[in-house]
């Protein structure tokens, strides 16, 4: 069974853009590698994370909608600060992402 | 901590009207400054790759890329100041726009505003609508074309209108081919427009072209069938789709279903009035432009002096006729504080810009929304998804407490949540006139508040002084 996460466009091909640097950011304590100008957003559809939080009546599952900053559907806590766009926010090396405390449950498409 | 901007003329936003109104009032010999929200500015047509990209070889980008640069180019030339990742959320006071650029509160103060806000995609809600895996189709333009990423999976692209084309194309491009596109309309119910076309031989050129690209890339493009609804347990795994009639509506028997990983489904666009609102602009409604739009005469000025409109936010009429519009805004607001613009140059772009703004409106006319498009909204099914209020609720709340949406806003919370109404607004003044059977003038428009998007307080604060 593969992994299903967004794809990096191949570079080797046609490509011509080079993905700023490596760097590393933290979900919820765990490493996850990322690259420099990349929306929060991005990176983590990147590896597989679909789901970026969930609602808080009825706790369903959300994530990137309209990516344009409208929608607010991917609003999480990052570097301790709750309620930020993962669309509009580039990620940074050491950057800390976490869920909105109430659920902990985001699986990992597989 | 907090700025302050002193200018002329103020632009907000910084896509191909935004742009082109800059250009033009500072050429015209006015001070300009652009307030954008994104890091990057473009808007969603022109839009930019990171500058954390490297791109050693520029004209090996395809030219999405390549032809906002000359546009960008003059600009920058221009001494525009182009203030990026600032967000306008109010205005205190006649000609000062309070703003927050990146953490830090500002003041903008201008002696005229060119409103170049754009729009947002429709969005038509279905049960199951809300899982992670469903966007809009300009959220999975926007990862291709910005974040250099393809959307997981096996993708579905539906809707309707011309803007699933370049989205097809984007992910064709990237190696994310569609498994399926559905549009609603079908070419036979295009023909009746089929006259009105003579003469734009250019964008019937590009249309053409992204027909011929999908169908190379052997993508099924199926006519007249809508999702109805999405599935799965913790993100998409399957769209169901049917047939529909000429009115939009479902067919009974004709569901189908397909497996996805990312459904990509849009209604066109909806103009983004909300900072024209708050100005106290007068708006009309007009559903072939997107709904409700602020009132302008022939020089894009609004209702309130000194404030002008340019663009999708004016009336969706596409990337060109916004262009022209830009131009025509950004001389005459120059014009408006005492700058020399000769008139031969006004009625020029003035012509340009109808001629453009025709093309737009018969294509706005040819993927015209359909009543039918709102018959997968059942009881059950979510419209306000900030707030999580279903369409029963709205229906409910309508019938009882009347035609307006302000008080179904008030009865149930939808539009009350962190988007504040962008998302849901169109759906539930349409829900709420048909559960009343009225027309949408009659149940208005949410009212809009500053600030226009959530601020941390603590940026509030740090204002107290100004």
């Amino acid at each position: 069974m593969s992994e299903i996460a967004g794809q990096e466009i191949d570079m080797d091909t046609k490509e011509p853009v080079v993905s700023g640097a490596a760097v590393t950011i933290l979900v919820e304590g765990q490493p996850v590698e990322a690259r420099r100008g990349q929306m929060l957003a991005a990176t983590l559809i990147a590896s597989g994370r679909f789901v970026m939080r969930r609602t808080r009546r009825s706790g369903s599952p959300r994530g990137l909608f309209c990516a344009m900053g409208i929608c607010y559907d991917c609003v999480m806590t990052i570097n301790g600060r709750a309620g930020i766009r993962a669309c509009m926010t580039k990620v940074e090396d050491g950057m800390q992402v976490s869920y909105p405390v109430r659920f902990k449950a985001y699986p990992r498409k597989t | 901590m907090s700025f302050r901007i002193d200018t002329e003329v103020a632009v907000v936003g910084a896509g191909p009207a935004g742009l082109s109104a800059a250009l033009a009032a500072s050429a015209a010999g006015a001070r300009v400054a652009v307030l954008d929200e994104y890091p990057e500015p473009g808007g969603q047509f022109y839009k930019q790759l990171p500058v954390e990209f490297q791109v050693p070889d520029r004209a090996a980008l395809d030219e999405d890329y390549t032809k906002g640069d000359a546009l960008l180019g003059a600009v920058r030339a221009a001494k525009v100041e182009l203030s990026n990742e600032t967000l306008v959320w109010g205005s205190l006071e006649p000609g000062v726009l309070s703003v927050v650029r990146s953490g830090v509160a500002g003041i903008v103060r201008a002696r005229t505003i060119v409103v170049a806000s754009g729009a947002y995609e429709r969005a038509v809600a279905f049960p199951g609508w809300d899982l992670p895996g469903v966007m809009t189709p300009g959220g999975a333009q926007t990862l291709v074309k910005n974040q250099r990423l393809a959307p997981a999976g096996r993708i579905v692209l539906a809707g309707s209108g011309p803007f699933l084309l370049p989205v097809a194309k984007s992910l064709i491009a990237a190696g994310a081919k569609p498994a399926a596109i559905y549009e609603a309309t079908r070419p036979r119910e295009w023909l009746r427009h089929a006259p009105r076309l003579w003469g734009h031989w250019e964008r019937i050129g590009e249309a053409l072209q992204y027909r011929r690209l999908i169908s190379n890339a052997g993508v099924p493009v199926t006519f007249g069938r809508i999702v109805v609804r999405a599935e799965g347990a913790e993100s998409l795994e399957r769209v169901v789709s049917m047939k529909c009639d000429g009115e939009g509506r479902p067919l009974p028997g004709t569901g189908q279903v397909e497996r996805a990983d990312t459904l990509c489904v849009g209604y066109g666009f909806v103009p983004s009035v909300q900072l024209t609102r708050l100005l106290g602009c007068d708006h009309r409604y007009e559903p072939r432009r997107g709904g409700w739009v602020p009132g302008y005469d022939e020089a894009m000025e609004t209702s309130v002096a000194g404030i002008f409109v340019a663009g999708e936010v004016a009336g969706i009429g596409g990337a060109y006729a916004a262009l022209a519009e830009g131009t025509l805004a950004g001389l005459s607001a120059a014009r408006r504080i005492g700058y020399r613009v000769a008139d031969a140059d006004l009625s020029a772009t003035r012509q340009k810009r109808e001629a453009r703004r025709r093309f737009g409106d018969l294509v706005n006319d040819i993927f015209a929304l359909k009543p039918g498009f709102y018959d997968p909204i059942g009881d059950d099914t979510l419209v306000c998804r900030c707030e999580e209020v279903t369409a029963g609720q709205i229906r409910e709340a309508a019938t009882e407490w009347g035609a307006d949406v302000n008080f179904v806003k008030g009865v149930t919370r939808c539009g009350m949540g962190y988007c504040q109404g962008r998302i849901c607004g169109d759906m539930v003044e349409e829900l709420t006139a048909r559960a009343v059977g009225c027309d949408r003038e009659a149940v208005g428009a949410f009212r809009v508040r500053s600030p226009l998007k959530p601020v941390q307080v603590s940026t509030l604060a740090d204002l107290a002084g100004q």
